[in-house]
């Protein structure tokens, strides 16, 4: 709008002085769109046929919506079949946490290799025993020392029945020492033995049932 | 081969549980194993219509390993990067609850041998009975009484037919035994017959050669296959020659047992060439792995 104040401003002087016209007053008589008019936070007129030209994101496919409570649902369990195993848990244990926890990660590096599916990679909780010892003088005992067993568990979602004489030999050739390695199916009580107990509930279940 | 492999599909697997522990030389030269098989499927009988007639016949061979009992040694370059691996771990390293205590002890020594000591300026918690220093004297007496079972044996390395030879190293069981005309060198191996599985063979040939050796085997699936035919004299209208399928087992801790019917060797990779056919060789060489 200003520009079309200063464009008619313009033109007036222009008529009362001809010999002052320079190039620069004629660059105002250009026509400007409307577009330019209006600043940049201002919206467009849904009228304009390009109203919405920048838009993108109803493009894309629907999504369907985030639950927050993914995380804790436990994994389906893979039954076995004629040409493959089911679901199966590698344990590691051993004495040296660092020793069992490169192990567990070479085990897992090595499924994503051979692409056998990991369906779940976790810890079980440190088991600490304590040595004792008997005096050689006197019946009492004392404490030697402290043992923790650090435990990790590879869950293989499925293992095909021709690969799995290939995976174990590999991983038996590079167990380390003092390491144990166990091959076992994952149950329910598996899954069921990593939470820790909760006395209020089973309390009050146990009063409901009564 | 129709017959064995379709019977091998349709059976289900059994679920196994095993546990392999690798401990310092415990018991034994080998890893303790347990193997509980739950739930095994009896094999269903083929059928007459099943089996299309084949002038190859079948056997399945075991390949039985006994696995390294100790870690190799390094060599020189793995040495020293060993070496300057810990050198910058200590480096970089906090000091210890017990190296706290020494140095504890120590400062709290040389103050008590200054000259204006006072005892009742000290701030005194329960005296310990022992100094740690002693501590760490007792630690260090009992480990020199400590006597580690040597590493390498060079006697027992040199008896091939000894299942303790070098530790360090995986070994494969070799038996000797007649086929067609003569005597070879080979993994042990049976023929298969009607109604039982490919690994139930190979399971029948392990117990014909060694009676009574505890071993776990990998799976159900073979891994190596050889086929050869057999000398034209020998040939027939149903017999063109054998295939032999290869199982691989892991030999389970436990006592050999009684005396082997047959002569066994046990031998590491690098001295198969001795004693196989080359061309059995070059296909045993695929699956045997020399980690």
């Amino acid at each position: 709008m200003n520009h079309i104040f200063r464009k008619l401003q313009v033109t007036f002087p222009q008529q009362a002085s001809i010999l002052n016209q320079s190039l620069c007053r004629a660059t105002p008589s250009i026509q400007h769109p409307m577009w330019c008019t209006a600043s940049i936070n201002e919206r467009q007129y849904r009228d304009m046929p390009t109203h919405g030209i920048g838009r993108w994101r109803h493009l894309l496919p629907k999504q369907a919506a985030k639950k927050k409570k993914d995380r804790n649902q436990q994994k389906e369990l893979v039954s076995a079949t004629d040409t493959a195993y089911g679901t199966l848990n590698v344990k590691v244990s051993g004495y040296d946490m660092t020793v069992v926890e490169h192990y567990s990660q070479y085990i897992h590096n090595l499924c994503n290799r051979l692409n056998i599916k990991v369906a779940e990679s976790y810890a079980l909780p440190t088991k600490s025993t304590e040595v004792l010892l008997m005096h050689e003088q006197g019946n009492k005992t004392y404490v030697d020392g402290v043992l923790k067993t650090h435990q990790r568990v590879v869950q293989l979602s499925s293992l095909n029945a021709s690969l799995c004489p290939v995976f174990v030999d590999v991983i038996l050739k590079n167990q380390p020492e003092g390491v144990q390695l166990s091959v076992q199916e994952h149950t329910e009580a598996d899954y069921q033995a990593r939470f820790k107990a909760r006395p209020e509930l089973e309390g009050l279940i146990a009063q409901i049932n009564q | 081969m129709a017959a064995p492999c379709r019977k091998m599909a349709s059976r289900s697997f059994p679920q196994l549980l095993c546990y392999f522990s690798r401990t310092a030389v415990g018991s034994g030269a080998c890893r303790r194993f347990s193997v509980t098989p739950i739930d095994r499927a009896t094999p269903r009988a083929s059928t007459a219509a099943d089996r299309a007639t084949s002038p190859w016949s079948l056997m399945a061979a075991v390949c039985l390993q006994r696995l390294p009992v100790i870690t190799a040694d390094c060599s020189p370059i793995e040495q020293r990067f060993k070496q300057m691996l810990q050198q910058m771990e200590l480096e970089k390293s906090l000091v210890s609850d017990h190296e706290l205590r020494l140095m504890e002890d120590a400062e709290r020594m040389s103050r008590r041998q200054a000259d204006d000591y006072d005892s009742d300026e000290e701030d005194r918690g329960d005296q310990e009975i022992m100094m740690t220093q002693d501590l760490e004297d007792t630690w260090e007496q009992r480990l020199k009484n400590f006597q580690p079972a040597p590493r390498v044996r060079a006697d027992i390395d040199k008896d091939l037919s000894s299942a303790q030879r070098c530790l360090a190293d995986s070994l494969v069981l070799l038996a000797e035994q007649q086929v067609g005309a003569e005597r070879l060198w080979l993994l042990p191996q049976a023929a298969w017959q009607e109604g039982e599985t490919l690994r139930q063979t190979a399971e029948r040939a392990l117990d014909s050669v060694t009676a009574g050796v505890k071993a776990t085997f990998l799976g159900n699936a073979p891994c190596g296959v050889y086929k050869y035919k057999l000398p034209k004299a020998a040939r027939t209208e149903g017999s063109v020659g054998r295939k032999v399928f290869f199982f691989k087992a892991i030999l389970a801790d436990g006592a050999p047992g009684s005396a082997p019917t047959a002569p066994l060797l046990w031998v590491k990779k690098s001295e198969l060439q001795k004693y196989l056919k080359p061309a059995y060789m070059m296909k045993v060489d695929r699956f045997i792995l020399n980690l």
